[in-house]
């Protein structure tokens, strides 16, 4: 199959709801005026672990405009997880709407609601807060040893394998044919590490909880998972599920951060107690400190190599710090190694060893990438290692080993996102072509010979990296859609996937317009609302394209089906000569009848009945998509500076179901993922204190610092996925830390296995060196 | 904010002054409000905004380049006056503050009127030697720009006094300048250092050197053993009495040996 | 001090005349409300708030022909002011070049950022009718965009500049 015949799919169609944001539409969850909102505002832990023994409010209370205060003695005590994940969750239910704990600075104690920001921030200052303060831990490896501060010693919480060595999640897992490193000549082992990193989705989160004229619960929020919302916030506030509505609007960027409960309980709390809506928004420091992060992590791999290229046996131990709560503790941990360890061929023994562990720290949670950041950044430095040590060409080293068509592993089925996997064989790469492409526009070779002998204080070299992702999670993701035509020959199209500012709609729309032979503006898109669009598990996981796209592609059919049946009625055709052509359904004679004149037929005239159809979609493989990275950068080795000059990111995603806004996912992963090498860092103080929580101070990347960043999509087809597609979300985000740190390498002969590579490591590391 | 009575915007300085001066207003001057807008004190009651004070134009006058305390970063980053003298070193390091929407708000002299460790101007208004005017209750009078933030001063900027000129003496016009923000990125607010060289050539003699240091402390200062060894010739010797130098004012190794290169690598770009 | 050079606070209240797209209008300000806030309270909800500190750049307005940011202004110092939001730019009926060139570009991701973006990006091109790459991104580095790594922005400002021309 390819691409040539595809009319709708495979073009650069404009994002559908491009033009009304960029005319300042009020499109997102804020921009709205509701009559009698109240503001909710929180009262945050200033300690890292303290038990509550006294709250009062009454001061609180009496503030002029306050309608409510909320403290954990107000609220039903539900352990959950605020995890935004297919049901059963497998992150721990270790999270209460309001506790009589705090675990972290930032931690929710209470929450108000009144007539004003001002009013409601007076009645924060008035809660008074008898803390006990507890013995607080900061570092991974200390909260895992016996005597360490249990963070969470409450007897009601589930799910957690370990609560007294603050072990949130845990699995290993062994590959063994033989003794270990028996037939290395080699055997490497390193240690890499990356700090807390926040998403910085350019809208804070927000919620706005109102009643409908039935009483029932409206939450309009800022979210990835409209119905992992409504399910958690029903089972966390004890209120059935029929009584909540879910509103997705436009959302300001999530890339994760969103894939969570965040402010829905307490906001829904806080419109119940009050009977008013009210609205909950997050400042920029509260995002930093009190939504979710990037899991700081430690990943130790050891693997053996022969002579002749052969990778003997791969270790890989990885220890990340999921904070006070355990979201996403489990299966990102898992996909650190069930993202990494597949990719490349290891002949003997493979070893998986991980560990989710809680600290008195911010909580972790989904963040594109997805652990296979973490793993990746390890794994793609470690082959440049190993390729150094047996004196072989890192590229040549690379093709030697990764993954091919047809071949599987045996991670695929050992390790799933928090149970055992699926197996699974490559049924698409386009990864030979993505590395010759790259290697041609980095001019690799002739500047690998140009950069051999270099002098002065400005180096130059070449990095580079591949990886994998996948594309949902394979049996555990499911996601519906339903069509329903219009008399003009228009479509309504009701999805479930939750577009974050991805241009799901538009891709989704392109790929029911193909099967209906239209074009993309004759679907009318609405995502998503928990009353009106039917279930899909969320924007995550790199899953929308392949699993809401299958979905979307099967109602599509269904409802071709449909048009067919009555055109060959109209046409006195049979339906096995008709197919559906440029808004007609035409007939191998070349007779037609257009979509209009079908569905008024269906609507009024003959067999009334409404075209319309739902399907859903579930997938038993997770196609991975396939990236080679190569970067070009300069070493400033006296000041340590380091500047990309140049970043080719080749990306095989299957069909690029819309070219243009595919590169723009990569490009937009890839300076998220330079931004982390070079810049990012939570600091905190030595009692856990967030020390740089603002854009000013936690520095992302601005047009000015941004290096060129080029995509190139490498077309594949995979024959899973709606006319050839897998993913392309998140892939791009893995690249930079390990291609950066190779490139470094090459340039000046350190490595650094530190996120981030500021210019006071590397001159540190340079030095080290000389 | 919240604590505001009055909000003045005066269309001279001597407005602006009498304003300032009148017990009554308990007022501050406010010229970009990018760093202040938001924090002012809650003794203050009326925001006195200097926007409509025809002080903004940048001129040549005695052969001085005199740049008006209410120019924006973004107008000394785009004046021809200021990208000719010393090598644009003004214009650029205007340029070099954190982002363009800061730099289209923020003004030279709110940048100099309250001491902040990363403003971008102080550093280098003291390695070019500039001249700061002020208007006070005593009149206008013109102090070395070390001196606004002298102990001995006196008069706080904003609150007892308006800067309203920046005096880039003459004799700098022909220097060989370089300003320097050593930050995470290019785009950055913090920076690890902000350093400014200065030499004046005669023939192939260096007749004035001058190294100053920012971002360490909230004000500036001037190497003098680093602009010794400068004068006297040898970039190694002035590198390594500039890290010296460095490492006793607490900038840390790391600082110390970055800016000690970098001075070296300026000192070797002279010939 | 001439009386029309200085505002008094009534019930916590500024009162202040200003044109936003182009209207005249009397409008009250609370004391220590940000330009932001008002404008979104008088229902201009293009205007986004990131970080209310300074730092992203999505409540950029212009403002007598300068792009500022509205967070960090007082509402009440835009009295007199000449305002311009993203809805004075151009509508969905009838859209502005440059807001042709982000959507055509692929420029809009989540589009949180692309107002103040689109601002920014207006105030260049009306001063710089042809600018460099590293004119464009130095013009653009106070918009935080997370979405998009600003490769397709960068495009999208080139195409409207040569369409401006």
């Amino acid at each position: 199959m390819n691409t040539k015949t595809l009319k709708v799919v495979n073009q650069p169609v404009a994002k559908m709801d491009a033009l009304g944001l960029a005319c300042g539409e009020p499109a997102f969850t804020d921009d709205v005026d509701l009559k009698g909102l109240l503001c909710g505002k929180i009262l945050w832990s200033p300690h890292a672990h303290a038990e509550i023994k006294k709250i009062d409010v009454s001061e609180a209370l009496k503030v002029p405009g306050v309608k409510a205060v909320l403290t954990y003695k107000d609220l039903p005590r539900v352990p959950h997880t605020t995890a935004g994940q297919g049901y059963p969750e497998p992150s721990p239910y270790d999270t209460y709407t309001l506790d009589n704990k705090v675990r972290f600075v930032g931690d929710r104690v209470a929450a108000v609601a009144a007539e004003t920001p001002e009013a409601a921030h007076e009645a924060l200052a008035k809660i008074k807060v008898e803390y006990k303060q507890l013995p607080a831990v900061f570092d991974t490896f200390e909260a895992m040893k016996d005597g360490a501060p249990a963070i969470h010693d409450e007897p009601d919480s589930k799910n957690i394998p370990d609560a007294k060595h603050n072990i949130a999640a845990k699995f290993d897992f062994e590959v063994r044919n033989g003794d270990w490193f028996k037939e290395a000549d080699f055997v490497l082992e390193h240690s890499w590490k990356i700090p807390y990193l926040q998403h910085c989705a350019i809208e804070p989160h927000v919620t706005i909880a109102s009643f409908d004229h039935f009483g029932r619960l409206v939450l309009r929020t800022s979210t990835q998972v409209p119905f992992h919302v409504r399910r958690i916030v029903a089972q966390a506030l004890k209120i059935p599920v029929k009584k909540i509505r879910v509103i997705k609007p436009r959302i300001g960027g999530g890339f994760g951060s969103k894939q969570e409960v965040l402010l829905e309980d307490i906001t829904a709390a806080l419109a119940l107690k009050t009977g008013r809506p009210v609205k909950i928004e997050y400042t920029r420091r509260e995002t930093f400190v009190s939504s979710r992060t990037r899991h700081p992590s430690t990943v130790r791999m050891k693997a053996g190599v022969k002579k002749d290229g052969t990778i003997t046996d791969a270790e890989m131990e990885i220890t990340l710090n999921t904070g006070a709560y355990g979201s996403h503790a489990l299966t990102v941990m898992m996909c650190s190694g069930s993202h990494t360890l597949p990719f490349y061929k290891v002949k003997n023994n493979i070893r998986f060893i991980g560990r989710s562990v809680y600290t008195n720290m911010p909580v972790a949670g989904a963040y594109r990438g997805y652990g296979a950041t973490q793993g990746f950044f390890a794994w793609e430095s470690l082959m440049d290692m190993m390729a150094e040590k047996i004196g072989m060409d890192p590229v040549e080293f690379r093709r030697m080993n990764y993954i091919r068509l047809g071949e599987g592993s045996p991670v695929f089925k050992a390790m799933g996102e928090g149970r055992e996997g699926v197996e699974q064989v490559i049924t698409s790469t386009g990864l030979l072509e993505a590395i010759d492409k790259g290697l041609a526009e980095i001019k690799w070779t002739q500047k690998t010979v140009k950069y051999r002998n270099q002098s002065g204080p400005i180096r130059r070299g070449l990095g580079m990296a591949c990886m994998m992702q996948g594309s949902g999670i394979p049996e555990v993701d499911m996601a519906a859609a339903t069509l329903k035509m219009n008399e003009d020959g228009s479509f309504n199209l009701l999805i479930g996937a939750a577009d974050l500012g991805t241009g799901s709609d538009t891709i989704l729309a392109q790929i029911a317009a193909e099967v209906l032979g239209i074009k993309t503006d004759d679907i009318i898109v609405y995502s998503s609302d928990t009353d009106v669009t039917p279930f899909d598990v969320g924007a995550y996981a790199s899953s929308t394209t392949f699993i809401s796209g299958g979905a979307v592609k099967k109602a599509a059919e269904k409802v071709r089906e449909m048009i067919i049946e009555v055109a060959a009625k109209i046409l006195d055709e049979k339906k096995e000569n008709l197919r559906l052509e440029g808004g007609k359904a035409v007939s191998k004679n070349g007779a037609s009848c257009s979509l209009s004149e079908v569905a008024n037929t269906s609507l009024y005239y003959y067999d009334q009945h409404q075209i319309t159809a739902s399907a859903s979609h579930f997938a038993h493989t997770s196609p991975p998509p396939f990236q080679a990275n190569f970067v070009e950068v300069e070493v400033d080795t006296e000041t340590g500076k380091v500047k990309i000059l140049d970043y080719v990111s080749c990306v095989d995603c299957g069909t690029a179901i819309n070219p243009q806004l595919a590169e723009g996912q990569n490009d937009g992963a890839v300076l998220n993922g330079i931004s982390h090498t070079l810049s990012e860092e939570m600091e905190f103080s030595s009692n856990g204190t967030p020390l740089n929580a603002s854009f000013r101070r936690y520095k992302i990347f601005s047009a000015a610092d941004t290096p060129p960043v080029r995509t190139f999509i490498i077309p594949s087809w995979e024959p899973n996925g709606p006319f050839g597609a897998k993913s392309v979300s998140e892939i791009g985000i893995n690249g930079p830390l390990p291609a950066v740190a190779n490139a470094i390498y090459n340039a000046c002969g350190v490595r650094l296995c530190d996120a981030p590579f500021t210019p006071e490591k590397v001159l540190a590391a340079i030095k080290k060196k000389d | 904010m919240t604590h505001i009575k009055y909000y003045a915007f005066p269309q001279t300085v001597n407005e602006a002054l009498a304003l300032l001066l009148n017990k009554k207003y308990k007022a501050m001057a406010v010229a970009g409000g990018t760093l202040v807008a938001k924090t002012l004190p809650d003794t203050v009651e009326t925001y006195l905004d200097l926007k409509n004070l025809p002080i903004k134009g940048i001129k040549i006058s005695g052969g001085n380049l005199i740049i008006g305390a209410g120019a924006s970063f973004d107008e000394i980053d785009h004046s021809k006056l200021c990208r000719s003298w010393a090598g644009g070193v003004v214009s650029s390091a205007a340029a070099k503050c954190s982002s363009q929407l800061i730099r289209n708000m923020a003004t030279i002299g709110g940048n100099v009127a309250r001491p902040h460790s990363f403003n971008i101007f102080p550093v280098v208004l003291l390695g070019l030697d500039a001249r700061v005017k002020v208007v006070s209750k005593a009149g206008a009078k013109t102090v070395d720009f070390a001196g606004l933030y002298a102990p001995g001063f006196g008069l706080k900027p904003g609150m007892e006094c308006i800067i309203t000129e920046i005096i880039i003496p003459a004799k700098t016009k022909k220097w060989r300048c370089e300003f320097i923000k050593l930050a995470k990125t290019e785009s950055s607010w913090e920076s690890y250092i902000t350093l400014f060289f200065a030499a004046q050539k005669e023939g192939k003699t260096i007749t004035q050197a001058r190294v100053a240091v920012g971002a360490l402390s909230p004000k500036p200062f001037r190497a003098s053993a680093a602009e010794k060894a400068f004068l006297s010739g040898g970039a190694h010797n002035a590198a390594t009495a500039f890290a010296m130098e460095l490492d006793s004012a607490r900038a840390g190794e790391y600082r110390s040996v970055a800016a000690a290169n970098l001075l070296k690598r300026f000192i070797k770009g002279l010939v | 001090m001439k009386k029309n050079n200085i505002l008094e606070v009534k019930n916590g209240v500024f009162e202040i005349t200003l044109t936003i797209n182009g209207e005249k209008l009397v409008l009250s300000t609370k004391n220590g409300e940000s330009l932001l806030d008002a404008l979104r309270r008088w229902g201009l909800k293009g205007v986004k708030k990131g970080c209310d500190t300074g730092d992203c750049g999505s409540c950029t307005v212009i403002v007598n022909g300068t792009p500022v940011l509205g967070c960090l202004v007082p509402a009440v110092a835009a009295h007199d002011g000449d305002i311009i939001t993203i809805e004075g730019l151009g509508t969905v009926q009838k859209p502005h070049p440059i807001q042709k060139a982000f959507v055509e570009a692929g420029a809009v991701q989540c589009g949180f950022c692309i107002p103040g973006m689109i601002l920014s990006s207006k105030h260049l091109l009306d001063r710089m009718p042809n600018p460099s790459e590293a004119e464009i991104r130095k013009a653009l580095d106070g918009n935080l965009c997370r979405c998009t790594g600003y490769v397709k922005q960068i495009e999208a400002v080139k195409m409207a500049a040569k369409r401006l021309r």
